[in-house]
C-alpha cells in the first residue's frame, strides 16, 4: 500500500502579511481599471506560484493550483459556457462562502477549454504532480436556475457533455489525476441514477488520466457502496460529516483508490495525530487498491492562509507516521 | 400575539412597521473608524460620532413614521464579530474569503464562552432615551454565532451552541431588565443544517428566551427557511421576520399546507437593490401576505438590514413601507 498526500482543491489566496495581499490589492485596482488585464494576470500567475510553493514546502506529493483565479467553483465554469447567465450571490452549501448562481437561458454548450491553460501553467512551474480540479455536471446543474430545459435531467446531460470536453482537454494536456467535485449528490441520493449516467459520460473522455470523484459537505456513508460501482478510479470522501464512514469502508472494502478527507478544512482546530492515525490505519486495511491519498476534507479556502499551511504540514507528518506503520 | 403586546404595555397599530436592525453609517463615521485605528482620533471622538449618527436615525425613523424603532447599529461592525469581541472565549482569525474579492475575519471559539457583562444594553438605553416609540433590543443568535465561528474548544456544534445560548440569555435578561419589551434575535444561519433544528437549535433558543418576559422576534434571512418549515414554528419566539421580496418562494402555497401560527414580520423591500420600490409594489406584497395571514399576525419591514444602502435609499425604502402600510390600514378599516 502506497499512501500519498494531496490537496483537495482550493487554497487561501490571501494571507495576513502585506505581501500575501498582493492579489487582493491587484483585484481592486483591476476592477477600477487602474491596471491592465495583463498586469492582473501576472499577479495571478505569481500568486499561483506562491501557493504551489507553499504546498510543496509543506511536503505534499500532489498539489493543486489553489484555484486562485476562480471567482467560485460554479461560475468559473458556467460563466464560460453558452446558455448560462451569471446572476446573484448564493450561499455555497453550508459554508460562509458565496457563489454567483447561473441562470440557464439557452442550451448549455462548451465553447472551449476553461481550466486547461491554468493547469498547463501550474504544471510548468511546479516540481510536484499537479492535480486539476473540475466541478462536476451534477453540482453545476443542481446549483443553477433552469429557465430553459423542460426538465433537470436534460440540463444535466448537456452539462455532462460540456464537462466531458473539459476532462478530455486536461487529459490531453498531460493530467495524470483529474478531480471531479460533486458535493451536491450527497444531499440528493434519490438522483443517483441520473448522476451515474452523467459520471459515465464524463468518464468516457478521461483517456489515460485517473478520474477522482470527490464529494464533501455531507455524509457519504449512504452512497459509498454505489460510488464503488462508478467508472471512476479514485473516490474522495469527507470524514468530518460522518460518524460511521470508516465502518462502511470496512464493510464494503474498496476496489478503488480512496482520497481520505481526514483533515478538517472547515475548522482551525489542529488535528491531533492520535485522532487521525487510528482511523487512517484502520481504513487503509480495507483498501484493496494499491494506493490511497490523505487529503483535507474539502478545498482549503475556508481557512486562513497560515492555518491551511500548518494543517498541510501536520497532515504530511501524520502520513509519514502512517507509512512507518504500513511497512 | 396582540394580547402579549398589550400585556407588555405596547400599544401598536395594526400592521406595525419596523426595520430589521442596521442603517447605513454616515461617511464621517466610516472614516472615523479608520482614523481611530490610525491613532488620529480618540475612542471618545468615535463614540460621539456614533451617538450623533444614532440620534440622526432615531429622528429619521420617527419622521418617516415607523412604529417600532431600532438603534441602527452605528456602533457595530459585523453582526457575529461584534458579539464575539464582547463575550469571553472568542478570538479572531486571519482573513477568509467570503466571495469575489471580499475577505473577513472569522471568530474562533478558543475557550468556554461566557457573558462578561452587558453588551448592547447601554446603546439600547441611549436610543430608547431619544424616543417615545419602542426600540427593539437586538442580538445575534446562538446558532449563527456558532455556525459562523471556527470552534477549537467544544467537542461538538451542539455543545458550542448551547453554551453561547447560556451567555446570550444573560444579555437578553439584561436588556429586559433595562426595559426592552421587544427583543429581536438574528439567526440568519438557522436553516444551514436543517437536521440541527430539532437536534439543538430549538433548545438553544429556549435557553436564550427562558423566563424573560418580552416579545421575541426571530430574524431569518437568505430565504432558505422553507427547509425548516413547519418545524421552525417550534422555536419559542413570537414573531418570525423572514426575507420575502428577494425570494421566489410561494409563501401562499407553503402556508396553505401548514398554517403559520406565529406573528410574521414580512420583508417587503429588497435591501440588496438600489432601486426604491414604489408604494404600489410594496402594497401588492402586503396584500399577498394578507391572503394567508390575519392582519393581527402581520408586521411590515424590509427583508434585511439596510446598512449596505445609501442614506437616501434607506430612507426612500422605509417611506415606501410606511406609506403602503398606511394605505393598507385604511383599506382594512373601511372593510
Amino acid at each position: 500500500m502506497r499512501l500519498l498526500t494531496a490537496n483537495t482543491g482550493s487554497y487561501p489566496r490571501v494571507g495576513d502579511s502585506p505581501e500575501q495581499q498582493r492579489l487582493r490589492r491587484a483585484y481592486s485596482s483591476w476592477e477600477r481599471k487602474e491596471i491592465s488585464d495583463e498586469e492582473f494576470k501576472r499577479v495571478q500567475d505569481e500568486t499561483t506560484k506562491e501557493v504551489l510553493e507553499e504546498q510543496i514546502t509543506a511536503g505534499l506529493d500532489i498539489v493543486t493550483d489553489g484555484q486562485i483565479r476562480w471567482y467560485d467553483q460554479i461560475s468559473h465554469f458556467c460563466g464560460k459556457f453558452e446558455g448560462c447567465k451569471i446572476d446573484g450571490l448564493l450561499r455555497f452549501f453550508d459554508t460562509n462562502f458565496y457563489f454567483r448562481q447561473p441562470v440557464i437561458i439557452g442550451r448549455v454548450i462548451w465553447r472551449g477549454p476553461v481550466v486547461r491553460d491554468e493547469f498547463i501553467f501550474a504544471k510548468g512551474v511546479s516540481s510536484r504532480q499537479v492535480k486539476p480540479v473540475v466541478t462536476g455536471p451534477y453540482t453545476l446543474a443542481k446549483l443553477s436556475i433552469n429557465k430553459h430545459y423542460k426538465d433537470f435531467n436534460s440540463l444535466l446531460i448537456d452539462f455532462a457533455e460540456a464537462i466531458s470536453n473539459e476532462i478530455e482537454e486536461l487529459a490531453k494536456a498531460g493530467a495524470q489525476i483529474i478531480q471531479l467535485d460533486e458535493p451536491a449528490i450527497l444531499k440528493n441520493e434519490g438522483d443517483f441514477e441520473i448522476f451515474e449516467r452523467a459520471i459515465e459520460e464524463v468518464s468516457g473522455k478521461k483517456r489515460n488520466a485517473k478520474l477522482a470523484l470527490y464529494t464533501y459537505f455531507g455524509d457519504a456513508s449512504g452512497l459509498y457502496s454505489r460510488f464503488q460501482d462508478l467508472p471512476v478510479d479514485i473516490v474522495g470522501l469527507d470524514f468530518t460529516y460522518s460518524k460511521n464512514l470508516a465502518d462502511v469502508i470496512e464493510e464494503f472494502g474498496s476496489k478503488k483508490e480512496l482520497g481520505l478527507g481526514l483533515i478538517d478544512a472547515r475548522n482551525t482546530r489542529m488535528e491531533k495525530e492520535d485522532e487521525v492515525l487510528p482511523i487512517l490505519m484502520r481504513v487503509l486495511e480495507y483498501v484493496e487498491a494499491h494506493q490511497a491519498y490523505l487529503n483535507p476534507s474539502c478545498g482549503m479556502e475556508y481557512l486562513p492562509r497560515d492555518v491551511a499551511f500548518a494543517k498541510l504540514k501536520n497532515m504530511v507528518k501524520i502520513a509519514e507516521k502512517a507509512r512507518e506503520g504500513l511497512k | 400575539m396582540r394580547d402579549k403586546l398589550a400585556r407588555l404595555g405596547l400599544d401598536l397599530p395594526i400592521l406595525p412597521t419596523t426595520t430589521v436592525g442596521s442603517f447605513p453609517k454616515p461617511p464621517e463615521l466610516m472614516e472615523a473608524r479608520s482614523k481611530l485605528l490610525a491613532g488620529k482620533i480618540s475612542l471618545e471622538d468615535l463614540r460621539s460620532l456614533e451617538e450623533k449618527a444614532t440620534r440622526f436615525w432615531i429622528k429619521k425613523q420617527e419622521e418617516v413614521g415607523l412604529d417600532v424603532l431600532v438603534d441602527g447599529e452605528m456602533y457595530r461592525g459585523d453582526m457575529v464579530t461584534y458579539f464575539s469581541e464582547n463575550l469571553d472565549g472568542f478570538k479572531i482569525s486571519g482573513l477568509v474569503r467570503s466571495y469575489g474579492n471580499r475577505y473577513y475575519r472569522k471568530p474562533i471559539i478558543v475557550n468556554k464562552v461566557r457573558w462578561r457583562g452587558p453588551i448592547t444594553v447601554e446603546w439600547w438605553k441611549f436610543a430608547q432615551g431619544l424616543t417615545e416609540k419602542p426600540v427593539k433590543g437586538m442580538i445575534t443568535g446562538p446558532y449563527t454565532m456558532m455556525d459562523w465561528s471556527f470552534n477549537e474548544y467544544y467537542s461538538s456544534r451542539k455543545e458550542a451552541c448551547l453554551d453561547i445560548a447560556r451567555a446570550l440569555h444573560k444579555e437578553v435578561k439584561a436588556l429586559a431588565d433595562a426595559g426592552a419589551k421587544i427583543i429581536q434575535i438574528d439567526e440568519p444561519a438557522i436553516s444551514t443544517r436543517p437536521e440541527e433544528l430539532e437536534e439543538f437549535a430549538i433548545e438553544a433558543m429556549e435557553i436564550v428566551t427562558r423566563g424573560v418576559d418580552a416579545y421575541f422576534i426571530n430574524h431569518i434571512c437568505y430565504g432558505a427557511f422553507e427547509f425548516i418549515y413547519p418545524e421552525m414554528l417550534k422555536l419559542p419566539v413570537d414573531n418570525f421576520d423572514l426575507e420575502m421580496s428577494n425570494s421566489e418562494l410561494d409563501l401562499v402555497e407553503l402556508f396553505k399546507k401548514h398554517s403559520f401560527t406565529k406573528d410574521l414580520s414580512f420583508g417587503v423591500v429588497d435591501v440588496h437593490s438600489h432601486i426604491v420600490e414604489t408604494v404600489e409594489t410594496v402594497r401588492k406584497r402586503i396584500q399577498k401576505a394578507l391572503e394567508v395571514l390575519k392582519p393581527e399576525q402581520l408586521w411590515i419591514d424590509p427583508d434585511c438590514g439596510l446598512k449596505t444602502r445609501t442614506v437616501d435609499e434607506a430612507i426612500g425604502k422605509i417611506r415606501a413601507i410606511v406609506e403602503a402600510t398606511r394605505m393598507e390600514r385604511e383599506a382594512l378599516s373601511a372593510r
